[in-house]
């Protein structure tokens, strides 16, 4: 059974070619990371306006290298939400014209699903229940899932995303957009203890995030440095920042797999890409004798192979989307 | 032959399905944009007609200019379309499609589309023998700019499209010389877009399919705040 997979939600173009739900035949992405570099931040006309100009090429491209004709297809999954209104409904058009022109079923699939799905690419689906970490540049969310397509929001941000937190503290030392990766770099020749940075929400009990004080503490740390004429020590403090963020993630999901007896963790989202975060939450899950799965890192970032693999599950069980769905930027996990 | 159109450059979402010789079938949703229903209109105007999409020889768009998000949904939707079915596409301005019926008037034709912000997308056509040409370039602008230019054009002036109805007082200033064409004309329709593609594709005068984008006429706001501070202003 083949399912083709669309992500259009941001600043990624990405189609994909699954196989029975679970083997990649093909998956691409054309990255506009170029086209946002100058704003230092995701621009959402330019982001529509490029899916439009790379979708199509692409769609011969990863057609030609699953060695498959559109007739072939028996699913298209494509993302409907969350993400940007603009950019989602080019993919959704596509989808749409795709499933219309060769009789192929449409299955809408939630962005954020496809983020822990991803590791059923590469690990095979383990048994429920899991709690899931998805961190991205636009959600920071903990998620209880006590069966298969059923979920629990146990936590999110309450302000900026962790991916974003990323963003800013690497704009304001000067990384460039984006600045996840170059920071992630920068902060492996420093130092993570040198700079006490707060841990916030650490002990709040629940499992909510915020990183606006964080993000003020390091604003802050480098306006007194210079103030005081020292000069910063930038890995160390990309080092010392990252561990905060980390400090906070790592204790929280950990908290959250013992509360809901889940010996599973999922890890999913672009920031998953970040080594620091990987080997903390590892070498935690170790600790306490729970699995933490993550997917490898081209499928941590924006794909369309996640949204396929979803989608073909979600086809499996018997779901078909109505031609007539509308995009939806602030598209909930189902319950 | 047998070709699709489909424009989705205003709040009107407009399909149709004809040939050389009629229109077989079309439907168009005026009101609040609902571009996503692109699809299931011509999905239900096919199977109304008994059409299949493997009887379909060719898919016509319109480009705009015209409101950003929708037209990428009709662009994007018929890009799909011409590829999956292995069938060429035609792009026509949208602008175009609404002078195209005017095309027995002896006047001077202004088609002009709401760009929002105070701005109509514009051009100025004049009629000839089984059609119209385009007089203007396609342009942006405040309506008192357009308003001035027909002012500087000698002739009576036949205004249409939803903005000439939202900015008719700035425009009549030029006099009794401009007449108005009726709010039932005032969205560009899909079947105009078969009508102007059909003798394209029996010349086979296709666009190419990967270069078919929407006609914006303006940058995005990111862009153009861009552009200012590179010039220092
Ligand atoms: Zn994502």
């Amino acid at each position: 059974m083949i399912t083709l997979g669309i992500e259009t939600s941001c600043d990624e173009t990405a189609v994909a070619v699954v196989e029975d739900t679970f083997v990649v035949r093909a998956n691409l992405i054309a990255s506009q990371v170029h086209l946002h570099e100058r704003f230092g931040g995701v621009v959402p006309e330019v982001a529509a306006r490029a899916h439009v100009e790379a979708l199509n090429p692409l769609l011969e491209e990863t057609l030609g290298n699953a060695e498959i004709g559109f007739g072939e297809i028996d699913a298209v999954a494509v993302t409907t939400g969350p993400g940007l209104a603009g950019a989602l409904l080019v993919g959704m058009a596509a989808a749409k014209a795709l499933s219309l022109a060769t009789g192929a079923d449409l299955v809408g699939v939630n962005h954020l699903e496809g983020h822990y799905w991803a590791n059923f690419l590469e690990h095979g689906p383990p048994e429920p229940p899991y709690v899931a970490l998805i961190v991205s540049g636009g959600h920071t969310m903990l998620v209880h899932v006590p069966e298969m397509f059923r979920h629990v929001v146990l936590g999110q941000t309450l302000d900026d995303a962790a991916g974003e937190a990323f963003d800013k503290v690497a704009r304001l030392i000067g990384l460039g957009f984006p600045g996840g990766p170059a920071l992630d770099a920068m902060a492996r020749q420093g130092d993570p203890h040198a700079i006490r940075f707060p841990r916030a929400m650490e002990d709040s009990g629940d499992f909510d995030f915020s990183m606006s004080g964080l993000k003020t503490a390091v604003l802050r740390h480098v306006k007194a440095s210079r103030a005081a004429g020292q000069d910063l020590h930038l890995p160390d403090l990309a080092a010392s920042f990252q561990e905060a963020i980390v400090d906070v993630q790592v204790t929280k999901t950990i908290a959250a797999a013992k509360d809901m007896g889940s010996p599973t963790i999922l890890l999913g989202g672009g920031v998953v890409a970040n080594t620091r975060l990987r080997e903390r939450l590892a070498a935690a899950a170790e600790r306490e004798g729970l699995r933490v799965l993550f997917p490898s890192m081209p499928l941590c970032t924006d794909n369309a192979a996640m949204i396929a693999c979803l989608g073909s599950a979600r086809w499996t069980r018997g779901e078909r989307t109505s031609l007539d769905i509308a995009a939806d930027p602030q598209l909930r996990l189902s319950v | 032959m047998i070709v699709i159109g489909i424009d989705t450059s205003t709040s009107q979402t407009s399909v149709a399905v004809g040939t050389e010789n009629e229109i077989l079938a079309k439907a168009s949703v005026a009101g609040p944009a609902r571009q996503e229903s692109v699809t299931p209109l011509l999905q239900e105007l096919l199977t109304r007609s008994d059409l299949t999409m493997s009887q379909i020889g060719g898919v016509a768009v319109g480009v705009g200019p015209g409101l950003f998000t929708g037209l990428r949904v009709g662009v994007e939707t018929a890009k799909t379309l011409a590829q999956v079915s292995g069938v060429p596409i035609v792009a026509v301005t949208s602008l175009d499609a609404l002078a195209h019926p005017m095309r027995h008037s002896p006047r001077l034709i202004a088609a002009v589309i709401d760009a929002r912000r105070g701005e109509v997308f514009s051009a100025i056509y004049r009629a000839v023998p089984g059609g119209v040409v385009r007089e203007r370039d396609y342009t942006v602008h405040p309506p008192d700019r357009l308003m001035a230019e027909l002012q500087a054009m000698p002739g009576e002036v036949l205004a249409v499209g939803n903005g000439a109805m939202l900015y008719r007082h700035v425009l009549e200033e030029i006099g009794s010389r401009i007449e108005f064409a009726s709010s039932i004309a005032a969205h560009p329709e899909a079947s105009a877009m078969v009508e102007l593609a059909v003798p394209r594709f029996l010349r086979e005068e296709h666009d190419r399919l990967f270069d078919v984008v929407p006609l914006y006429l303006r940058k995005s706001d990111a862009e153009i705040a861009w552009d200012r501070r590179a010039r220092g202003v």
